[in-house]
């Protein structure tokens, strides 16, 4: 892959998470505010941004949505590597929803 | 409340109470969030839910909400409804609507079984305000737990990282099974 195609692609990627982002804020912002992790105030400055502000900030070659679980924690309960006292795979997930609802924006 | 009679706050409160009897809230959680007469409610349940509401008292003690299927469950929806308090700006009933469709639809996705009723997570958050539960934070995965108020979070492990000796055992295939 070139750094072009790179580039494209992360800019894809951009796109359709803002894209996603706005769908869901103008839909239901706390429920939103839950779902991608972000405080009230970048809820409103994404709800607002026009087609052609949405595009000027995808066209980047960093990615703009974050990783979520930056937590060595939660991610070995969702590849369930690590070896513990509980391996069944739906109750692992559950564990680490409960650890994820817990973080919020100003956490972070 | 002594609010002036406004019908778009009296339309408001119908549509809240028609959202909670779809969700199979209780009577008793109708009367305390709404405004409405316990004679409106009545008809306002059986046209929604076409039948007559389950009757007696709720049988809700803090016990069950300690016990170890139901404080898991307990504990993801109190930590959505939590996150949407500090996040945002809605509160109150529509806070424990909202976090109790989020918990429903995480229910979903793991294709278990939902054990908390939109009535009991309503009773939760009363508990909780009323400082008669707490969350407490596991020494082990840091992440929180419903628990008795004033429990000591040094020693504090939840009931995932530590389930007891007999938990999972007779849970049915939705329920949390542990292997």
């Amino acid at each position: 892959m070139t750094d072009e195609q790179l580039n494209a692609e992360i800019r894809e990627a951009n796109l359709t998470y803002l894209m996603l982002a706005q769908n869901l804020i103008r839909r239901d912002k706390a429920e939103a505010q839950f779902r991608l992790g972000i405080s009230e105030e970048s809820a409103d400055l994404m709800a607002a941004l026009s087609p052609a502000q949405l595009s000027k900030i995808a066209s980047s070659s960093m990615l703009l949505c974050r990783f979520r679980m930056d937590d060595e924690v939660v991610w070995s309960l969702l590849t369930n590597h690590a070896a513990r006292k509980v391996d069944n795979d739906t109750t692992t997930r559950l564990h680490a929803s409960i650890l994820m609802a817990g973080r919020h924006a100003e956490a972070i | 409340m002594a609010t002036v009679k406004s019908v778009l706050n009296e339309s408001r409160q119908i549509e809240r109470a028609v959202a909670l009897i779809k969700l199979g809230a209780r009577l008793q959680v109708l009367e305390s969030e709404t405004d409405l007469s316990y004679e409106r409610l009545l008809r306002l349940y059986k046209e929604v839910a076409g039948k007559s509401p389950s009757k007696g008292q709720l049988p809700f003690s803090t016990d069950w909400f300690l016990t170890w299927q139901p404080n898991i469950h307990a504990s993801l929806f109190l930590n959505i409804y939590e996150h949407l308090n500090k996040v945002s700006s809605i509160e109150g009933i529509d806070a424990v609507m909202k976090a109790f469709k989020l918990y429903s639809e995480q229910m979903d996705m793991l294709e278990m079984e939902p054990l908390l009723s939109v009535t009991r997570a309503w009773r939760l958050v009363k508990f909780v305000d009323n400082n008669m539960l707490a969350m407490t934070k596991c020494c082990k995965c840091g992440g929180h737990f419903v628990s008795e108020p004033y429990e000591n979070s040094r020693h504090y492990v939840c009931g995932l990282c530590e389930p007891p000796a007999r938990a999972g055992k007779g849970s049915t295939a939705r329920g949390i099974l542990l292997h």
